[in-house]
């Protein structure tokens, strides 16, 4: 069994639980406030319901992220889906991380687990800043980019480094860093365009409905 | 202390608030920032190095401003995720500038964008902001107009547009020498009604007489109302959303006080759009008429047998171009093609094609918009190299809009081609029988 003190016993355990409760609070209210506003709906009944339909249409949406063939960037540019892939699977994967070191340490156990994730995380944070890199020295990137858009890189880098670091479970000051960071991640990114993730299903359920029950999803040929 | 606003920024900020849909909200909110849309917009393309026509960038002018109102951070940090209000006029000009200037609302970022934010829907709702505040553009402030007062975008008045029928009519009937060729107006329960774009009736009635041709000889049942047949939506550009429901209400009404059994509309993207799925919407009514594109209705007509074509008589290579509002919004994109294979010899494909189209340029209102020809011009370049590329001598397209867009490319860029709709060269081939069709049961 692996030994903590007490801070980092709080800040596994507590820190955590209230980081948590504190987004998932703000996430309710952020959902509540967007369904406030009234949905627009087709009247008409859809264009091919034999082919397709809103359903559909979302299901088909909604698993583009899957289908980068869908989207003409990402056949253009499969490095840069890979590296989108990479980076979202480490956050996911970190995350994840953050509840089976306290609550499940045995799936980190083995040694072929920890290096996968190790490799993984210092992976996504090269890709965290390659991406900071283009964000800065892209003319296009930078005029779109605000405070929080660099930040919130900046904040993932460091977190998917401590993420490495803390992946053997041994080791307090990686612990240390890393539980705080991810509790600082979990308040900070209600407030962040990182809750992009809390939209990205309501925005592509809309569309692909829309274009679903219009005949337009899925996509046909090129 | 915040500074002092202009009354009709004032007035823009509220209604905004009365304007939002969730859809939008979302749209507002998903943007990563990621900047994958960039080269998928043809203005970026065209303008490269101008950050300013990404719509990342365009969508953010609007987007500010929601951040500025309705978001947490961007009401308490603004300067933090890029939120700012406006103040002035002069910003609403900006505003005006970007939102009429540089999109045409094609929609082609919204397919290409992994988030699924949709600009074109918040920067149509932008526009009906500023037209709400009288910022409009001149070009369509004047159609606008001419569309409230007289229900059609050219001002046509009912004797003009009357009387042109009627001499079409006479035309076509000394052309076939055919008596009973009919271009009828106000047929009780006809099985069509044919709804046309005013540029039709006077600019260039030959796709109209066309459309009658084909009617005839199909030996349909049809007519076309005296009010309410302009099927295009000024109000589906400016994002006025009154005008925008009150136009194809006008078509609706149309259709139950004939008893007409299907509204079919002449080749018009954002009229199609409008009609067939916007304007109930808009309009909040259901309407129970079925509404099709005349492509449809030719490929019907062609493939039951009700008129014969000679596909050699259109024997050039031609390529189609999808109309941004049918490929993107409608998905009438497999009709039109299974149209051309059986009216022509060579026919192409563009690349890349269907719902992946490059905009033709000249949509969202922007060919009534001439201060920005010159911007509009430009950002067809890459148009320009997609018709070249094709080898193709005509260019088929299914919407007037594009019709007039892709002139502009073809002149402006000095290509060997000629623009066409399906309904032309549906009428070149047609083979035209011996006796008079007969009208089918009413």
């Amino acid at each position: 069994m692996v030994s903590t003190s007490p801070l980092l016993h709080f800040a596994e355990n507590d820190l955590q639980l209230i980081a948590l409760s504190f987004m998932s609070i703000l996430y309710a209210l952020k959902i509540r406030w967007v369904l406030r506003f009234p949905a627009s709906t087709d009247r008409q009944p859809p264009a091919n319901p034999s082919l397709t339909d809103g359903a559909r249409g979302a299901r088909y949406s909604l698993l583009a992220v899957a289908m980068p063939w869908t989207i003409g960037s990402n056949r253009r540019h499969p490095l840069l889906y890979a590296q989108f892939v990479i980076f979202h699977l480490a956050v996911a994967l970190s995350i994840a991380m953050s509840f089976a070191i306290p609550y499940a340490p045995r799936w980190i156990a083995g040694s072929m687990v920890v290096v996968a994730l190790q490799v993984l995380f210092v992976a996504a944070a090269a890709v965290g800043i390659v991406r900071l890199i283009r964000r800065t020295a892209d003319p296009y990137l930078r005029a779109i980019s605000s405070p929080d858009d660099y930040f919130a890189l900046i904040m993932l880098i460091f977190w998917f480094l401590f993420a490495a670091l803390a992946a053997p479970n041994h080791g307090e000051t990686c612990r240390l860093i890393y539980f705080l960071l991810t509790a600082f991640f979990l308040v900070y990114v209600p407030f962040s365009k990182i809750s992009h993730y809390l939209y990205y299903p309501l925005a592509r359920w809309y569309l692909g409905r829309t274009l679903g029950h219009r005949g337009v999803y899925p996509l046909k040929g090129a | 202390m915040a500074s002092p606003r202009s009354y009709k920024a004032q007035k823009l900020i509220e209604r905004m608030q009365q304007k939002l849909t969730r859809q939008m909200v979302v749209s507002l909110s998903a943007c990563a920032h990621c900047g994958i849309c960039n080269e998928q917009c043809h203005y970026v393309i065209s303008h490269p190095g101008d950050p300013t026509y990404t719509p990342a960038y365009k969508a953010d002018c609007i987007r500010k401003l929601f951040k500025a109102h309705l978001d947490w951070t961007g009401r308490a940090v603004p300067w933090w995720v890029g939120a700012r209000s406006v103040y002035t006029d002069a910003e609403l000009e900006q505003l005006k500038d970007v939102v009429f200037g540089k999109c045409t609302n094609c929609r082609r970022c919204s397919l290409n964008c992994p988030m699924g934010v949709d600009l074109a829907t918040f920067n149509r709702m932008a526009r009906g902001l500023l037209a709400y505040v009288g910022m409009l553009p001149e070009g369509l402030a004047h159609v606008s107009k001419d569309q409230w007062e007289t229900g059609n975008q050219m001002a046509v008045s009912p004797e003009d547009y009357l009387e042109t029928l009627e001499w079409l009519e006479e035309d076509l009937q000394s052309t076939y020498n055919d008596p009973s060729f009919r271009i009828p107006v106000d047929k009780p329960g006809a099985d069509v009604m044919y709804t046309i774009n005013p540029r039709e009736v006077k600019f260039d009635p030959r796709s109209l007489s066309q459309a009658a041709t084909i009617f005839h000889f199909a030996g349909e049942n049809w007519t076309m109302p005296s009010e309410g047949w302009d099927m295009t939506n000024f109000g589906f550009f400016t994002g006025d959303d009154d005008l925008a429901a009150a136009l194809p209400s006008r078509v609706y009404d149309a259709a139950e006080r004939l008893g007409a059994k299907k509204i079919v509309m002449t080749e018009c993207g954002h009229g199609y759009r409008s009609l067939k799925w916007e304007g109930p919407n808009w309009a909040k009514r259901t309407v129970h008429t079925p509404m099709e594109s005349i492509v449809v209705t030719m490929l019907n007509y062609v493939r039951s047998g009700r008129i014969r074509v000679d596909k050699t008589r259109n024997n050039l290579p031609i390529t189609y171009h999808d109309s941004c509002n049918l490929a993107r919004s409608c998905g009438l994109l497999e009709e039109p093609r299974e149209l051309l294979r059986l009216i022509c010899t060579d026919f192409r494909e563009m690349y890349p094609n269907r719902a992946e189209n490059y905009c033709c340029t000249g949509g969202g209102g922007a060919l009534m918009m001439p201060e920005y020809s010159s911007r509009r011009l430009q950002s067809a370049k890459v148009k320009a190299e997609q018709l070249q590329a094709t080898g193709a001598k005509i260019v088929a397209t299914s919407c007037h809009n594009c019709v007039e867009g892709l002139l502009d490319v073809i002149s402006h860029y000095q290509l060997d081609m000629e623009v066409v709709q399906l309904v032309n060269l549906t009428a070149n081939a047609l083979i035209v029988p011996e006796s008079p069709p007969r009208i089918s049961a009413q």
